[in-house]
């Protein structure tokens, strides 16, 4: 386990291949693999149609003809070199409302049996910590996140969940997960959050992105009420500081 | 205003441009049609660009209603075509008047067949796409599947002429295709019988399958020490072995990440005609190295830029 000495450039198909960092989840991978990113789309490097980021390594779709394997790896060895976390604008902070417990955070009470503390206490835990989103993925504007506070590390579900809610804000292992679509999964929910993850009908669908930072604030039922009616006529925009 | 009614929308039929760029890193597919090359010539056979939005129909044709003159081309699916009952030619460009109906049936072979209009569907575009993303309910009509009363608007009509695929690319739908595959990214993750055994015997399609993944059957490919990964990006043709040794390939409305092993990609180029065989049917796999994919990749532009011919009046 570890970050490898140099990266390794891994096939993907005629159109695409996986720059990998490491074989392990860190921010040191994650940090390499966003700046690598940035300074593809800085330089606008000839030939790449899209890159993915993921917790360690970097796919990048590209057109061979415009750039070959062996010259497209030529260039992406060399911005490896450079891509330190350093080289990444600073990070937004996104705040997300959470409504815990209750009918919205329907596995809180359960949750604060395994780990034997007061739900009120696990939902102040599970606030207070600052979370860094890895990348976004798997479904649209899903983020992989890290900064659980290890006492709320418990297994994931035994039997898998067919349906839950978007905007629900889950745990399991040392993961939290906030669904951004209706998907089967296998976390516990602890509360929901009305802001949308994933709006189709926004020209900007998406609130979340690799490198952010989240915190949620508690709110109650009413509260959450009210920020959902307003978002769902596009009057509630979240709070996202830039440094 | 000039536009596409629909009569009868068929089992699933959408509206698909070329799909959308740049999105997979916030996990929103590009979608598109899954035979990329039925969809260019459908478009090129009536004056379209590439990239002009016409529908996808799935394994049944739709009935639709024209309001005014247009260029008409269906390709993919050997669905059987018609013009207010007259049997029409697939795979060639006719001219439509208003009121016509045009009727695509059950597909005897294939899965997938593509119709152009000339001037192309003007739907919404969305982030920069009229592709239909289904699950994700985003671009195409209302980001859905098309309905019976549907009435979809025409962009400005483009000039047409009689144009013909020429007969020896149209490809037979009947027989088993061989696709070319790059192993990897994580081919070090199978035993040399298991990533042997992929390139043996043919897979079978199975029913689980849709425009997200081509669910095979055939014979189990062997993992070395399990089937999880650290999650990475899924490119278009990876094929995911999960726990059961049964491969994935992951087509134009994949997952943009996913956790299992992938042993390898097929080729773009490859790519349709895994999309046109049917539950029950078969294909088998053939490696090639990234430097041969290169190449036949050239070769098939090459072949797409000559595959039309326009008779002389």
């Amino acid at each position: 386990m570890g970050i490898y000495a140099e990266p390794r450039f891994l096939p993907c198909g005629d159109l695409a291949l996986s720059v990998e960092f490491a074989d392990e989840i860190s921010h040191e991978a994650n940090a390499r693999t966003l700046a690598l990113e940035y300074l593809i789309q800085q330089k606008a490097l000839s030939g790449v149609t899209e890159t993915v980021p993921t917790f360690r390594s970097l796919l990048v779709y590209y057109d061979p003809l415009v750039v070959g394997w062996d010259d497209l790896v030529a260039s992406l060895r060399a911005l490896c070199r450079q891509a330190r976390p350093d080289v990444l604008p600073p990070a937004r902070t996104v705040e997300l409302p959470c409504c815990y417990g209750g009918e919205l955070g329907f596995d809180l009470e359960a949750v604060a049996k395994q780990v034997g503390l007061p739900p009120a206490e696990v939902a102040r835990l599970h606030a207070s910590a600052d979370y860094y989103v890895y990348f976004v993925g798997f479904t649209p504007g899903l983020p992989y996140m890290t900064g659980m506070p290890e006492r709320l590390n418990i297994p994931r579900l035994v039997q898998p969940r067919v349906k839950t809610p978007p905007g629900s804000v889950s745990i399991g292992g040392v993961q939290c997960c906030i669904y951004s679509v209706e998907s089967p999964g296998g976390f516990w929910v602890l509360g929901r959050t009305p802001i949308r993850l994933y709006d189709p009908s926004s020209p900007d669908p998406i609130l979340l992105r690799a490198g952010d930072h989240v915190r949620f604030r508690m709110i109650d039922r009413a509260e959450y009420d009210s920020i959902a009616a307003a978002a769902v006529e596009g009057r509630y925009r979240p709070r996202i500081e830039r440094p | 205003m000039p536009t596409l009614l629909v009569h009868d929308a068929g089992p699933q039929t959408s509206v698909q441009d070329l799909g959308r760029r740049g999105s997979l890193r916030v996990g929103i597919p590009p979608s598109g049609p899954v035979d990329r090359e039925a969809f260019v010539l459908a478009n090129r056979l009536v004056g379209n660009a590439d990239d002009a939005a016409g529908l996808e129909a799935t394994l049944g044709g739709p009935r639709l209603e024209f309001a005014d003159e247009r260029w008409v081309a269906v390709t993919g699916a050997a669905m059987p075509v018609t013009l207010n009952g007259a049997t029409m030619p697939r795979w060639a460009a006719f001219e439509v008047g208003a009121g016509d109906v045009l009727r695509l049936g059950p597909a005897a072979s294939g899965v997938r067949a593509y119709i152009a209009v000339s001037g192309g569907l003007d739907t919404p575009p969305a982030l920069g796409s009229r592709a239909t993303y289904l699950r994700g309910q985003m671009g195409g009509w209302q980001g859905r599947a098309l309905r019976k009363g549907d009435e979809l608007s025409l962009g400005p009509k483009v000039g047409g002429a009689p144009a013909e695929v020429r007969g020896s690319l149209i490809p037979d739908y009947t027989r088993e295709p061989m696709v070319r595959v790059v192993p990897g990214p994580q081919d070090d993750r199978f035993t040399k019988r298991g990533l042997a055994t992929l390139f043996e015997a043919p897979y079978e399609m199975t029913t689980h399958s849709d425009r997200m993944g081509a669910r095979l059957r055939g014979a189990r490919i062997e993992h070395t020490r399990g089937h999880d990964i650290i999650s990475d990006g899924v490119a278009l043709g990876g094929i995911q072995v999960v726990g059961d040794g049964q491969p994935i390939v992951l087509l134009v409305d994949r997952q943009s990440t996913g956790g299992y092993t992938k042993i390898g990609t097929v080729c773009s180029f490859d790519i349709g005609r895994v999309g046109q065989v049917k539950p029950g049917q078969r294909l088998s796999f053939k490696r090639v190295t990234v430097g041969e994919a290169h190449e036949l990749l050239r070769a098939y532009r090459r072949e797409l830029d000559d595959a039309i011919a326009f008779p002389s009046p």
